[in-house]
């Protein structure tokens, strides 16, 4: 999650993709077909740049990554090929599991809170009361801030004797130990990632709200329904799709999730590295002088390879909505 | 540390792929360690975050030096400090590491494994005389012959603390702790004066303090570590006591040398180590905390105090070897060290240096007195941490002594796992 | 699910508040009365989220602006500098070549603005508009460069790049996410959206695919460019450990790496840090602020359809 925000875009367009592609074949099929006989080679022309750039320095590297993972090479010293070796050390690796756990639980952590409170917030601002543009501005700026800088704003925030803290004591609840302790910094961590998702989250539920026919709100207020129950009868069923949708593109990304656990706990993951996640793994054996680029690219793999699975899944379960 | 923690996230993985037509090739011949010849060409020299402070120096070294041996051409660049190693493990890798390196001896090893650093008792045996024999020895690795970088500078420091919260809770301010023993039986004082909001350590013990402690960190042939032996598990059980009783900082187990700094200025901790360079930082930072400065000692077991060596290493492949090793003795030499010494509170490597009256005569203030005290220390300091202790073994030791003080295993258990933990990591690199 | 629907309302929807501005009375979407304490809890409700969104940033702007004098870590703390100055900002500009770093960044920012915008629409046109052989393969080649975590191959980049001669150029800076696959998708996706009939037109006019691109499909979707653009400048300017690798000569450090250097080995103030942090944020924030009309119309292309 170093960048967050490309990475949820971009997973929000591949899941969205499959649904915009019906509407638009039926109509574009009849000319389009015309097109390839006139101009047979412009289509290539269009797409070439595009394609050479993701082949040269993504698929290709990524590819080498793959190549690897089954060598046990060093970064300065070239590996022989060693089967699935490191892929077997990785199952009785304490840490490897470690971050394995942290990566899910930071999906489970984080997932439903970025599913419900953008919702909650994209209705608190849907209202266009005086002044809401800047509103909705303002929420979005966590997002666009680098998150590199949010990080460190919020260790500030959270120090023991930061911000956070002199206003709990101030309550009367004493100080916390946010980041010192396992579970807290992890929690810490995904409030962070929650923090900097709201204003993205909120702008697609939004558009999402803006959908919902204002009829259904009527006839829903004509019956007497209160606003909660209008919120579970109307607008949940209505953003529904859309709420799939955000579950998908948060848990690719908080499975990932890579610099705000290690910014709030630092580069070791923590105490004892208890926090550490598997991005982070992969970092730490991979990199510096004495990295260990085999065992590390395998861990790549298995983070790819959840990814896709994830991916997978949500469209599954989305279609299945559809049907 | 905001934007160098930056650096660090943002170098995620970064020696994770490495195509395989473009690595270091191991141990196979790697150029010849014939410096001679004439002193010409272009080089290329790389510090560490050195930029900033120091670029007038560095710029009239260059100059100087190009002067001297006409028809040299010397670039100079630095790099930022966060994400050295990687930088430098990409070039390594990369074939763009410059010609002349500043590094440390961790940063030597594994470079000079993958047959990337010139030996220089090979190349330049004539300069060895002209340097500390512990300096120029601290460039060489267990189970390898020679001797990889010149000699930098070496740095080491007093122990800061803060006479106020030692008056609070009842000590003599003007008696610090000498022993361990002491500094424990204080720790554990001014934790209970303050009921546990004062703790006078921040940072849990890296393999240095081992060292200073009089654990032995390796076995006597280089192969193999001990630390765990009875005074490591003495040690580590000191500690865990100091944690529970929030002597030892409750978030020293997340701490960074950043925040444990923060934590001294902000006097929630009541101990640091640090340098003279230090002292200019108390008075602007945190004026009221330099009222109340107190100086003491390196608490160490061994008599020796620790110290930090930076060295300056010729690449064996560089394409003007002579003037690399040239360039790289010039900058290492004693007038330039001693000239730069003068710039920043660190010290020379060259023999005979520290004896000079800058280095041994008290002009009254606390500037000048850290910088005697360390310059005398440094005569017998050593650089405890093993050239072979990777990256991957210091986060092996951490998590270890983590679990211990966390009461998860116990110190003995710890010691033993982080120590296997290492050799099986020593043993891959091979 | 579909994005495309979803976002189409939005456009309607933020341009509501031009007209209904100037409404003597505060009324909801449907035009009815909003009642006062609905109203008052509503802009508590804002401010608070207000307060947790933008208060931190408010936060390390303060520290940046507090003189030497000022202790920092005082407890409880200062919210407002009692003596504000800009003497942190010179300092920045004294410890490093700020300004020129700055330079550095927004070449880098710009080209990777102008290269994702001409390299996404191109490709995203020919992913949705043109039918031709091997179009899933091209589209799912864009999609499977969009799931590599980008984390685990910079090391290869660097080497493909070396090969290139292009290390230690703002050039080799730009390249690997000059054209950036979920730009290209996301351009894609705005394509198809747009209705057909309107090409078709130009089609029997006898139009070729260029000049249907560049006359009518292009100008129908600047919201979607002004997001690619956005993600694009913000992606290279917050961008670290690519430029890291690449760039060895400090004379081409962009913003981030430079800033680096504000944490020396021998010096450190958490006030210049402030003011160095402040200064990488603040034209991003100002650039959204600008840009923020065509950014949330953006996210809702689409419109065209209704």
């Amino acid at each position: 999650m170093t960048s967050p925000l490309p990475t949820v875009k971009s997973a929000a367009e591949t899941s969205a993709n499959t649904e915009v592609t019906r509407p638009a074949k039926t109509s574009g099929e009849r000319p389009a077909s015309r097109v390839r006989r006139h101009l047979p080679t412009s289509p290539w022309l269009f797409a070439a740049p595009g394609l050479l750039v993701v082949a040269v320095f993504i698929l290709y590297p990524f590819v080498s990554t793959v190549v690897n993972s089954f060598t046990d090479r060093r970064t300065l010293i070239p590996g022989e090929f060693v089967g699935l070796a490191n892929f077997r050390e990785l199952l009785h690796d304490d840490m490897f599991w470690t971050g394995l756990r942290n990566s899910v639980l930071y999906m489970v952590g984080v997932v439903p809170a970025l599913v419900l409170l953008p919702l909650l917030l994209a209705l608190l601002v849907q209202k266009n009361i005086p002044g809401i543009t800047f509103f909705r501005s303002a929420f979005y700026t966590p997002v666009v801030a680098s998150i590199v800088v949010v990080g460190l704003i919020w260790v500030w925030m959270l120090d023991e004797r930061g911000l956070v803290n002199s206003l709990l004591e101030a309550v009367g609840i004493g100080r916390v130990g946010f980041l010192s302790d396992q579970w807290l910094l992890l929690l810490s961590a995904m409030a962070v990632t929650v923090w900097k998702g709201l204003g993205y989250y909120m702008i697609i539920y939004l558009a999402a709200l803006a959908n919902v026919p204002r009829e259904l709100h009527e006839a829903a207020s004509v019956d007497g329904a209160g606003a909660v129950r209008r919120f579970f009868t109307v607008t949940v069923p209505a953003v529904r799709s859309t709420m799939v949708l955000v579950a998908a593109l948060s848990s690719v990304a908080a499975f990932k999730v890579f610099s705000e656990v290690y910014l709030m706990a630092g580069p070791n993951g923590g105490p004892a590295g208890e926090d550490t996640t598997l991005v982070m793994l992969v970092q730490r054996t991979g990199t510096g002088l004495t990295g260990r680029v085999g065992y590390a690219s395998a861990i790549s793999v298995v983070v790819f390879v959840v990814t896709v699975a994830l991916m997978l899944l949500v469209l599954r379960a989305d279609r299945k909505e559809d049907a | 540390m905001p934007i160098s923690r930056r650096a660090l996230a943002a170098a995620a993985a970064i020696a994770v792929v490495l195509p395989l037509s473009a690595c270091g090739s191991g141990g196979d011949d790697s150029g010849s360690t014939d410096a001679s010849g004439k002193i010409q060409g272009s080089i290329t020299f790389q510090t560490w975050n050195l930029r900033a402070n120091f670029k007038p120096y560095f710029d009239g070294l260059v100059k100087d030096f190009e002067k001297k041996y006409p028809g040299t051409h010397v670039k100079w660049i630095d790099q930022p400090g966060e994400g050295y190693a990687d930088k430098i493990s990409a070039d390594a890798a990369g074939g763009t590491l410059p010609d002349v390196v500043n590094v440390s001896p961790d940063l030597v090893a594994p470079l000079a494994k993958a047959g990337l650093a010139l030996d220089l008792d090979k190349a330049a045996p004539k300069y060895k005389k002209e340097y500390l024999p512990g300096a120029w020895a601290s460039h060489q690795i267990p189970g390898m012959d020679g001797t990889y970088a010149f000699p930098w500078y070496l740095n080491t420091g007093p122990l800061f603390y803060n006479k106020g919260l030692f008056r609070k809770a009842g000590l003599d301010a003007s008696k610090p702790p000498k022993t361990y023993d002491a500094l424990f039986d204080d720790a554990l004082q001014l934790a209970k004066k303050s009921k546990g909001k004062v703790a006078t350590l921040a940072n849990v013990p890296t393999i240095e303090d081992f060292g200073r402690y009089g654990a032995p960190l390796m076995n006597k042939e280089g192969t193999g570590f001990a630390f765990n032996d009875a005074k490591g598990v003495e040690l580590l059980t000191k500690y865990k006591e100091l944690y529970e009783a929030k002597a030892l900082d409750p978030q020293a187990l997340t701490a960074t040398p950043e925040s444990t700094g923060k934590k001294f200025l902000t006097g929630a901790v009541a101990m640091n180590p640090g340098s003279a360079l230090d002292l200019s930082k108390f008075k602007k930072e945190a004026p009221s905390l330099y009222k109340n400065i107190g100086i003491t000692d390196q608490i160490t077991s061994t008599g020796k105090v620790n110290m930090y060596v930076m060295g300056v290493m010729v690449n064996s492949r560089s394409k003007q070897k002579p003037a690399a090793v040239a360039f790289a003795h010039y900058v290492t030499d004693a007038q330039h060290q001693m000239e730069f010494a003068k710039k920043v509170a660190i010290f020379p490597s060259t023999a005979g240096s520290l004896d000079d009256p800058y280095f041994t005569k008290q002009d009254g203030s606390d500037e000048t007195r850290v910088r005697i005290a360390a310059a005398d220390s440094l005569k017998s300091a050593v650089n405890y941490t093993p050239v072979l202790f990777s990256e991957q073994m210091k986060t092996e030791l951490r998590n270890s002594v983590a679990k211990a003080l966390q009461g998860k295993e116990s110190p003995k258990t710890a010691l033993d796992n982080a120590v296997k933990a290492c050799d099986r990591l020593l043993q891959q690199q091979g | 699910m579909s994005v495309t629907e979803d976002v189409r309302v939005t456009t309607g929807m933020t341009r509501k508040p031009v007209r209904r501005r100037r409404a003597p009375r505060v009324t909801d979407e449907n035009g009815r009365r909003i009642r006062v304490w609905e109203l008052v809890l509503r802009y508590a409700l804002l401010l608070a989220v207000l307060a947790i969104t933008v208060g931190p940033f408010l936060w390390q702007l303060s520290t940046s602006l507090k003189g030497t004098h000022e202790d920092i870590f005082s407890s409880p703390p200062t919210f407002l500098p009692a003596d504000p100055t800009l003497h942190n900002y010179e300092r920045v500009a004294d410890t490093i070549p700020v300004w020129d770093y700055a330079f550095n960044s927004l070449k880098v920012a710009t080209a990777n603005v102008v290269t994702n915008c001409v390299g996404s629409a191109l490709a995203g046109y020919a992913l949705a508009r043109l039918r031709y052989r091997g179009r899933k393969i091209a589209t799912l080649v864009f999609i499977l460069a969009m799931l590599v975590p980008v984390e685990s191959i910079v090391i290869a980049q660097f080497t493909t790049m070396r090969e290139l001669g292009l290390n230690n150029t703002l050039v080799g800076v730009v390249l690997p996410g000059c054209i950036a696959a979920m730009n290209v998708l996301l351009m894609r996706n705005a394509f198809l959206n747009l209705p057909y009939e309107i090409e078709e037109a130009a089609y029997v006019d006898g139009a070729n695919a260029w000049q249907r691109f560049l006359r009518i499909a292009l100008p129908s979707v600047k919201g979607t460019l002004a997001v690619v653009a956005i993600f694009a400048f913000m992606g290279a300017w917050d961008d670290f450990l690519w430029p890291l690798i690449v760039l060895s000569d400090p004379a081409k450090f962009t913003l981030t790496i430079g800033l680096n250097y504000l944490h020396g080995t021998f010096a450190n103030d958490e006030r210049i840090v402030a003011a160095g942090t402040i200064i990488a944020v603040a034209p991003l924030i100002i650039l959204f602020a600008c840009l923020q009309r065509y950014f949330f119309r953006g996210v809702g292309e689409g419109a065209v359809k209704g």
